[in-house]
């Protein structure tokens, strides 16, 4: 979907770009821009949503972004940028091929470009009952969790009968995943042990863990999933030995195909700070993004560009590479 | 007889569990379920607290450990040779490992020491799971491979062969790695023909096991 982002004055992100792929993996400090490119694809995501500029995007030196897409998109440039005395991009330039066709295949692009979501999962807020609500859409923070999958129950009854399973053969703790009528009209997420006489465990009795897991496979079971998912830390939570099947949960949005399901590949961008996460990309450095910051500014770079550590993974682990400091990535250090 | 299976993933456990039994030819149980290692080079750093933690605190026989070769050295027969130890060879090395990691214990629950048995995936598991499969693959191959500097096949080619895929799920890696093991039907001459150094080693480790005198 998106090709390739280049920055210019952007935060951190003062001259430096990056090609994405299906999927990626984010590693750096705080402050590093990782946060910055996904900030970037929710500005797109606002712009899109707005009449493009008739001008092209203004060349003095303030903030630029400029966007490449994959194929059938291949032919279209997005820049947002801002006038002179503003700091926040808000001007969105297109160039593209022209006539109706290139007209037609802007307005197809600008509305997936409008489905970009990202995700920072909040699992205070998901453990609340929710007020129920006609939207199947997972909110930002994961809060809306038990609307959702009450949705889903009603609406979507294959989509939450996939998500069921999936969540009982990752955790067989459980015999059951359920959402109930809660207190004052809302609906609250459940679950039952198979241990400990089936009681109804309600969500803020789960783990952390449990319930990001939950709020994944909400993302990867969707039934009318965006073009592009931002997920920050998705990592947070979990048990190392159970970041595979994180990956593996990542992967069904990526490569929908490989896991046998018929819908449109998503793009993912996530983030991490588990060296035990990355441990798990070591076949696939192409999907791996180190930003590393030098003084003010901020840079990236693909773990396949970078030759000299792909040697020394033959007689290390990716995670302990990055941790040393040899990858970049790492804070700086007083 | 009780063992130990050291391994980096469950798909690899479930497929190490079923050749095991093949090679010793009668029932089995594990002491430790799943001990897991990150891959080499974790295995040896786990290695010596894990042979410690079974000889004091459980009763298993012995523990199996079965890494990927990767790029590193194959065990060949010269490395059997009494005194060898090749320091590129993974099987060497955890020979090594397990030697010094069992010298100086005083015997515990009935034993002397908890027995050994290393082999080497080469490259990787994917070409065991191959065998019988793809007449192509074998560690000749591969050492060959390693000698003109034209390796005849990679991790990934391998990968797409056994999975069609370079990223299965878990679920999925271990239904296949399942699969092609019981195509063996209990019979592992294939394997060791195929395989002689990495999986042969592995397999005589274990019948040395069922000597007069031994654990068994
Ligand atoms: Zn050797």
């Amino acid at each position: 979907m998106i090709a390739a982002v280049q920055f210019r004055n952007f935060k951190a992100l003062r001259s430096t770009g990056v090609k994405l792929a299906p999927f990626n993996l984010v590693l750096g400090p705080n402050g590093s821009g990782k946060t910055s490119l996904i900030q970037a694809l929710l500005r797109l995501r606002a712009l899109a949503g707005l009449a493009p500029a008739n001008e092209p995007p203004a060349t003095d030196g303030g903030p630029r972004i400029d966007f490449a897409f994959t194929a059938p998109y291949q032919d279209i440039g997005v820049s947002l940028g801002c006038h002179a005395d503003e700091l926040v991009c808000n001007v969105l330039s297109v160039s593209r091929p022209p006539g109706p066709e290139g007209e037609a295949l802007w307005e197809k692009l600008r509305a997936k470009l409008r489905t970009i979501r990202a995700y920072l999962f909040d699992h205070y807020a998901m453990a609340v009952p929710a007020k129920p609500a006609d939207s199947a859409e997972l909110a930002s923070n994961g809060g809306n969790l038990a609307a959702v999958l009450a949705v889903w129950r009603e609406k979507h009854p294959d989509a939450y009968a996939a998500l069921q399973a999936e969540f009982l053969r990752l955790m067989p703790e459980f015999g059951a995943l359920e959402v109930r009528a809660g207190a004052g009209g809302t609906v609250e997420l459940g679950t039952r042990l198979k241990a400990n006489g089936h009681n109804f465990i309600t969500a803020d009795s789960l783990s952390q863990g449990t319930l990001y897991q939950i709020a994944l496979l909400v993302l990867a079971f969707t039934p009318a999933p965006p073009a592009v998912v931002c997920i920050e830390e998705a990592d947070r939570g979990m048990h190392p030995r159970s970041l595979r099947e994180v990956r593996d949960t990542l992967y069904r949005l990526s490569y929908p195909q490989d896991l046998g399901m018929q819908r449109a590949p998503v793009q993912v961008i996530t983030t991490t700070h588990s060296p035990y996460l990355l441990d798990q990309f070591r076949e696939q450095p192409q999907e791996v993004i180190l930003a590393s910051k030098q003084g003010q500014a901020a840079t990236f770079e693909r773990l396949s560009d970078r030759t000299d550590i792909l040697e020394l993974m033959k007689e290390a682990h990716l995670g302990d590479l990055w941790y040393s400091g040899i990858l970049g990535g790492i804070p700086g250090e007083t | 007889m009780k063992l130990a299976i050291l391994s980096e993933s469950p798909a690899d456990e479930a497929a190490l569990q079923v050749l095991v039994g093949y090679v010793l030819g009668r029932p089995f149980t594990t002491v430790q379920a799943s001990l897991r290692a990150r891959g080499w080079p974790s295995v040896e750093q786990v290695l010596p607290p894990i042979v410690r933690h079974l000889h004091f605190n459980t009763d298993a026989d012995g523990l199996v450990v079965v890494v990927d070769s990767d790029d590193s050295v194959v065990h060949t027969s010269e490395h059997e040779a009494p005194g060898y130890h090749h320091a590129l060879c993974r099987i060497c090395r955890l020979r090594s490992v397990f030697r010094r990691a069992t010298k100086n214990l005083p015997p515990a629950r009935g034993r002397e020491r908890v027995l050994r048995a290393v082999g080497l995936c080469v490259p990787a598991i994917e070409a065991w799971l191959l065998c019988g499969h793809d007449t192509s693959v074998t560690e000749q191959a591969w050492l060959d491979g390693q000698i003109s500097g034209r390796q005849p096949y990679t991790r990934r080619e391998l990968k797409w062969r056994v999975y069609g895929t370079e990223r299965p799920s878990l679920q999925h890696e271990t239904q296949r790695a399942l699969q092609e093991v019981s195509r063996h039907h209990g019979d592992v001459r294939r394997l060791e023909n195929d395989f002689p150094n990495g999986f042969g080693a592995l397999a005589r480790d274990l019948r040395a096991w069922q000597l007069p005198g031994r654990a068994g």
